[in-house]
């Protein structure tokens, strides 16, 4: 029980999730007063604040609207997740769908029409609530237009005939006018003025009356509400369940095979049974047939690209820079730690580029990704990794390099500067060591001086993927190749309010890898520091 | 003994230190050092702090460059560091990110480029268990105390075989009793392995304790040897022996007597208030007032009394 504890300590350390260390000595009963304490600070406060938060948006998103409608509240920004979710289950399961065979295929199918006959009763039901929520709305709307409408009406009535005597009266006060009286004349030019603005007046009260009808016209009744997602819902479900039994049907690969395959046969008895010229033409259908039959072996089912996937070519991109980062820096590095000749040398270079913003290196590795490989469709490097079995479906582009390059060019610097101060800051008595044992050049680097300056390394590395991860969603986003900065440029594009809700998903989704990549990074920097001292948080 | 090479095994002669004041002139921190040290000798040089003890050391490890003059070990002027002369310095510096084991396997891989890995593994185990490490191997530094971190640095110096082991004061930063048991490890290896060795010390009782011969050095700067008295105590030796030997006294006297008219010759320099614990402390105050005393120090000297520092004896006084 003991040592469980200390490994469950030792595992809370390395990965600096100091936060649950009180709730494991909690468990073992060790100081509880102290340890609720630290429960209450670590734990309890954090959550507080957090849905604390979570009430002030709740309160404050509905109050500004844009036209993409309201700034989505946390539970619209809960049920946007779902819908994204949901998307890329039925995207895959149609995937899959599409090379099932066999028996599987059939009983698939099967169960596909079970669900889309139960969702038929499901529909009606929900079509008929709809119907029922619409009617009641409508009767709601009516009660309340009632009043208005007369309301409106008389007053219409009323103000039109106050118009009418008023004008009548002036007429009669006209009329009485000598030619020359010129006060009189005054007296009814301001009479009319009177009038005038009267009348403006009962035009904008009978506009206000008017627009509060609007506003009961275009009521929001609640159920209605819920009804028509319900009924869209189930729409989109059977939609997914149509085009599913669709492809585990006439789409399906291994029935489009084995009709292919019947011809085929056909045909081969018929290239058996004939002679002569006939031959020739059967056997070029044959070969058509055969080579048809290939391309559906191969054929895999287009799947769109979802937001998981997106996020993994996201991840994928954003580690090939970093790689490309750290294989730069850390040799450059060195060596500016080594030899201040070098550093002198490399430091305007860092001084210049260090400040450069990715928006202005895409663009230009973009160009440059262009110009090597102009043909992507059948460039080597593009075929060779659309075939490799792990990455081949992320579909590297011309893209997704510059997007690498554009986050290697952005994160290099601080793993660069971090191991040049690491390499120059090593201890001297440990030179000392090498300099009594006569290690060759070679020998000091690999057993002094990078593991003397390892743990400084992986701080720099640490902040580099940081700031990678920034840089690649907005290399995405301009570069248009496929990952997060992608999703939310089309979710802008898109305008509506389900995607303007999508792109506050995003941001989480965001901020929950790139917390996980730098606590991934915290405990290798924990791992590499040999004094044992914490690394920063 | 009487072969002249070995009688020469180490030369030190006419050796210069001379580094640039801030006016450009040259201050010569040691000027004429003169030391031959037999082979299997062990040499303590004793001096008061700054006078280029360690200077001359790090010079004769060649970590230090060295202005004029020469040095030949076993025959051989040497140029640059190198693993015939292992280093002991005062603060262990073993490498952190290394075990026990790694250190001395560090040294002992460049050494013995040809030995098996199972030959090579059982040099280190052996070094490693001769300064009483054998359950400690595969700790880092971090997890070592003060004392076994020193012990390997003692282990990593040894199992390099070198010509000429060279301690720079290497209790310097330990505890009192420590430091006891640490003489005691270095010299059953000095007895076992008749290493010539070059001892760094401030410490009078060290030097009688475990050198053949000490060299004391004048004040700096312009340092150089001041006197040299042979310690003709047999090996294997026993603390208790020596400290009840009746010449015991008269070495002790005699070094303090030169420390002291060093002291004077610098001229009447205020002595400084006395330190609160002697470890790694400058200890020349701590000296002359134990010359005042000296005569009453057999008082003192029984079973645990002889286990109490310099220090500590004044503060018992």
């Amino acid at each position: 029980m003991e040592s469980l504890k200390y490994t469950l300590l030792k595992i809370i350390h390395v990965s600096g999730l100091t936060f649950l260390e009180p709730v494991v000595r909690l468990c073992y009963g060790e100081e509880p007063q102290l340890q609720l304490k630290k429960i209450g600070r670590f734990i309890v406060i954090p959550s507080l604040t957090f849905l604390a938060f979570l009430v002030a948006w709740a309160l404050i998103a509905p109050v500004y609207k844009t036209k993409s409608g309201e700034v989505p509240t946390p539970a619209v920004v809960w049920d946007a997740a779902q819908g994204v979710k949901r998307f890329h289950e039925r995207e895959s399961d149609k995937q899959v769908a599409y090379g099932l065979s066999g028996d599987e295929r059939e009983s698939s199918l099967a169960a596909v029409s079970e669900q889309r006959a139960i969702l038929n009763s499901l529909k009606a039901d929900a079509d008929e609530q709809v119907a029922e929520a619409s009617e009641e709305r409508t009767a709601l709307v009516a009660e309340e237009m009632e009043p208005l409408a007369t309301a409106y009406e008389t007053k219409k009535a009323e103000f039109k005939q106050a118009e009418k005597r008023r004008e009548a009266a002036l007429i009669v006060k006209a009329s009485q006018i000598d030619q020359r009286d010129i006060d009189a004349k005054n007296e009814l030019l301001a009479y009319i003025r009177g009038h005038e603005f009267q009348t403006e007046q009962e035009r904008e009260l009978l506009k206000q009356l008017k627009a509060e009808q609007d506003d009961v016209r275009n009521l929001t009744y609640a159920p209605l509400q819920n009804a028509m997602r319900l009924q869209t819902e189930i729409a989109e479900k059977e939609q997914y369940l149509a085009k599913k039994e669709e492809i585990l049907s006439k789409a399906n690969r291994s029935l489009k095979l084995e009709e292919e395959a019947a011809r085929l046969k056909e045909l081969k008895l018929q290239y058996a049974a004939t002679t002569g010229p006939d031959l020739m033409p059967i056997a070029q259908q044959m070969l058509q047939i055969e080579g048809r039959m290939q391309k559906i072996v191969d054929s895999e089912y287009a799947k769109p690209w979802t937001l998981p996937m997106q996020i993994m070519r996201s991840l994928a991109c954003v580690f090939a820079g970093f790689f490309l980062a750290t294989a730069i820096a850390i040799p450059i590095g060195v060596l500016c730690g080594v030899s201040p000749t070098f550093m002198a040398a490399v430091t305007p270079f860092i001084a210049l580029f260090k400040p450069v913003s990715p928006i202005v290196w895409l663009p230009i590795s973009l160009i440059i990704v262009g110009g090597v490989i102009t043909d992507p469709e059948t460039h080597w490097l593009m075929v060779g990794m659309s075939n490799l079995p792990l990455i081949g479906w992320l579909q590297i582009n011309p893209a997704f390099i510059a997007s690498a390059i554009t986050v290697a060019l952005c994160s290099l610097w601080p793993t660069l500067v971090n191991t040049a101060l690491g390499v120059a800051s090593i201890d001297k008595d440990h030179l000392n060591v090498a300099r009594v044992l006569r290690l060759n050049f070679f020998q000091r680097l690999t057993k002094i001086v990078i593991p003397s300056a390892l743990p400084l390394i992986f701080a720099g590395l640490r902040i580099s993927l940081g700031v990678g991860w920034m840089v690649l969603i907005a290399a995405e986003l301009l570069s248009s190749s496929e990952g997060i900065g992608k999703f939310v440029w089309d979710m802008f594009n898109n305008g509506s309010s389900e995607t303007f809700a999508q792109m506050f998903v995003v941001v989480f989704v965001v901020g929950v890898i790139g917390l996980l990549l730098d606590r991934i990074m915290i405990i290798f920097q924990r791992l590499v520091s040999f004094d044992g001292a914490p690394a920063a948080i | 003994m009487s072969n002249p090479a070995e009688e020469r095994y180490v030369e030190m002669s006419n050796l210069i230190k001379a580094y640039p004041n801030p006016y450009g002139d040259d201050i010569k921190v040691i000027d004429g050092f003169n030391l031959k040290i037999r082979k299997g000798e062990v040499v303590g040089v004793i001096g008061h702090s700054g006078c280029g003890k360690s200077t001359v050391l790090t010079m004769l490890a060649g970590l230090n460059p060295i202005t004029s003059g020469g040095i030949i070990v076993d025959g051989r002027e040497i140029s640059g560091p190198g693993p015939d002369r292992a280093v002991v310095f005062q603060s262990p510096c073993l490498l952190p990110w290394m075990t026990a084991y790694g250190n001395v396997k560090l040294g002992v891989d460049r050494v013995y480029p040809h030995a098996t890995p199972q030959m090579r593994h059982d040099l280190i185990a052996y070094y490693l268990g001769i300064v009483g490490l054998s359950d400690a191997m595969h700790r880092y530094p971090r997890e070592l105390s003060g004392g076994m971190q020193q012990r390997v640095g003692i282990a990593r110096a040894i199992a390099l075989q070198p010509k000429v082991l060279l301690l720079d004061e290497p209790f310097g930063r330990l505890d009192s009793l420590t430091r006891m048991e640490l003489q005691d490890v270095i010299l059953e290896i000095l007895d076992r392995e008749k290493l010539t060795t070059v001892l760094i010390t401030h410490d009078v009782d060290e030097a009688i304790y475990m050198c053949d011969r000490v060299c004391m050095m004048t004040n700096g700067p312009g340092a150089k040897v001041g006197n040299l008295m042979t310690i003709p105590f047999e090996r294997p030796r026993h603390r208790a022996e020596i400290l009840e030997h009746p010449d015991y006294y008269n070495y002790r006297g005699e070094l303090i007597c030169f420390l002291e008219e060093q002291e004077e010759l610098k001229g009447d320099r205020p002595a400084k208030p006395e330190p609160k614990d002697g470890v790694g402390e400058d200890t020349h105050t701590d000296l002359v007032a134990q010359e005042d005393t000296s005569t009453e120090i057999p008082v003192l000297n029984d079973e645990l009394e002889s286990h109490v520092t310099d220090t500590e004896m004044v503060k018992v006084n």
